[in-house]
């Protein structure tokens, strides 16, 4: 019995494994948690999408555009319209990668410097891609698809705050975000150093945002962020680069890349960080309030 | 940090053992679209709930432990015959031209209720050991051995009773 039982664990072992299960394996070992919707995230999510739906109708239909600037205060709203689209499909892999295009604003310096900014830059994404293309044409397997656009975070009388991510998918995936905050009035780009008065600001914000990991990993097991003392790898402090925008309630929203802070299931990762921690330190309350 | 440390072990574990992971699911479901799905949800399941791991040496027995659950929900939706497919018909067909007894052996497994396969899948096919399934199972030592003893005894009864069978048959 003993022994049938091992010539049956033989044909147990020969359990034929399909070649999908090692990506299957990898795909959910990288997989983000699914998050629960936030109302806000929603509201802002549709006031982004209404505005694509104008910019596609727009740039669709000659008529619409014209019935559209004939409405009062369109001329004067900055608008985010879809500049250039490339496509390309090749075997498994696809790139769609969309330039936002800001016009409307009158200096012409920063609207040229953000468009050349945002151009130069999809034009280098492309062509990464389609150099490893290349390289898959030559022989190398694979899938890959990089995928890259934009989200209009705010939009008020003041401000304009766009994301620009890429999604790269090559067995595992990963998404980089690119946050620009723009005055609308006074037509500068906004940087983290040129809204603080001195650079005590990253110490405090630093701290305030280890405060929110530790809450939010207290509030939910499920939550991990890399925050500690004793860890090499642990997040330390954020530098005058560290991604931001400003979002509608006038709040400072410090944004990390996915793998920056946390593991690769939690996804890009966002604090906001309470004005009254920082408002001592704020030049003035014009964005931030 | 001790969490990253854990997922970075779990990830590990679970890609090196990925094999026995899938093995064990289809050993339940015995085709390999459930299979697949049962071992991506169970890595969901894990990477959720790293921080219940006590003990990185019991990192296996939790996995297979999700595994099992996560099998046993899907036959519970399912509710279904253990229907085979094309592969499988043809994997046992050619079981029976070479191995004529295991295949005996093997129906009579098939026969068992799930409680006591899996105690001899773990045991005779993973190589578990009891301890070890006592901590899949969540059931004590003692537990797990009665009904190992009883899974075997089950196992002799079926396999002697298909014996007779074919001799009446033959007959």
């Amino acid at each position: 019995m003993e022994k049938e039982l091992m010539n049956l664990r033989d044909e147990y072992l020969q359990t034929p494994i399909p070649k999908e299960l090692k990506d299957v394996v990898q795909a959910a070992l990288n997989e983000k948690p699914k998050k629960k919707p936030r109302l806000g995230r929603n509201i802002l999510m549709s006031a982004a999408a209404a505005l694509l739906i104008m910019t596609a109708s727009v740039n669709v239909s000659p008529a619409a555009a014209k019935a559209m600037s004939e409405i009062p205060y369109m001329e004067k709203v900055i608008k985010v319209i879809t500049f250039v689209e490339w496509k390309e499909e090749d075997n498994n892999s696809s790139a769609v990668i969309r330039t936002p295009a800001i016009l409307g604003l009158e200096n012409e310096q920063l609207e040229n410097s953000l468009n050349d900014k945002y151009l130069s830059e999809s034009k280098q994404l492309y062509k990464e891609f389609t150099d490893s293309m290349s390289k898959l044409k030559e022989g190398e397997k694979g899938d890959l698809s990089v995928e890259s656009g934009y989200s209009i975070l705010t939009d008020n009388e003041t401000i304009l705050s766009v994301q620009r991510y890429t999604e790269r998918i090559s067995a595992s995936s990963s998404t980089e975000s690119q946050f620009d905050t723009v005055d609308k009035k006074n037509e500068v780009l906004l940087t983290l150093n040129s809204l603080f008065k001195d650079d005590r600001y990253l110490q405090v914000i630093s701290n305030n945002i280890k405060e929110q990991m530790k809450q939010q990993m207290a509030a939910n097991p499920d939550t991990i962020y890399w925050v500690g003392n004793d860890d090499v790898s642990a997040f330390k402090s954020i530098d005058e680069k560290q991604s931001f925008y400003i979002n509608k309630d006038g709040k400072l929203v410090i944004a990390f890349d996915s793998f920056e802070v946390s593991p690769g299931y939690m996804g890009e990762v966002e604090f906001i960080i309470p004005t009254n921690v920082i408002s001592g330190l704020l030049v003035g309350d014009q964005y931030i309030h | 940090m001790k969490n990253l440390d854990i997922n970075q072990l779990l990830a590990a574990r679970i890609t090196e053992r990925q094999d026995n992971l899938y093995r064990l699911a289809f050993s339940y479901v015995k085709n390999q679209e459930d299979a697949l799905d049962i071992v991506q949800e169970s890595i969901r399941k894990a990477l959720v709930s790293s921080n219940k791991i006590k003990d990185v040496s019991s990192i296996d027995s939790w996995l297979y432990k999700i595994i099992v659950r996560t099998a046993l929900d899907v036959l519970r939706k399912k509710k279904k015959l253990t229907v085979a497919d094309d592969e499988t018909i043809e994997y046992l067909r050619r079981g029976e031209e070479d191995h004529y007894p295991d295949l005996d052996l093997q129906k009579a497994l098939e026969g068992l209720s799930l409680k006591y396969r899996t105690i001899v899948v773990l045991r005779f096919f993973e190589d578990l050991k009891l301890e070890e399934i006592a901590e899949v199972l969540e059931e004590n030592v003692s537990t797990v051995k009665t009904r190992l003893y009883k899974a075997l005894q089950l196992l002799r009864t079926k396999m002697t009773e298909q014996g007779e069978t074919k001799r009446w048959k033959k007959n």
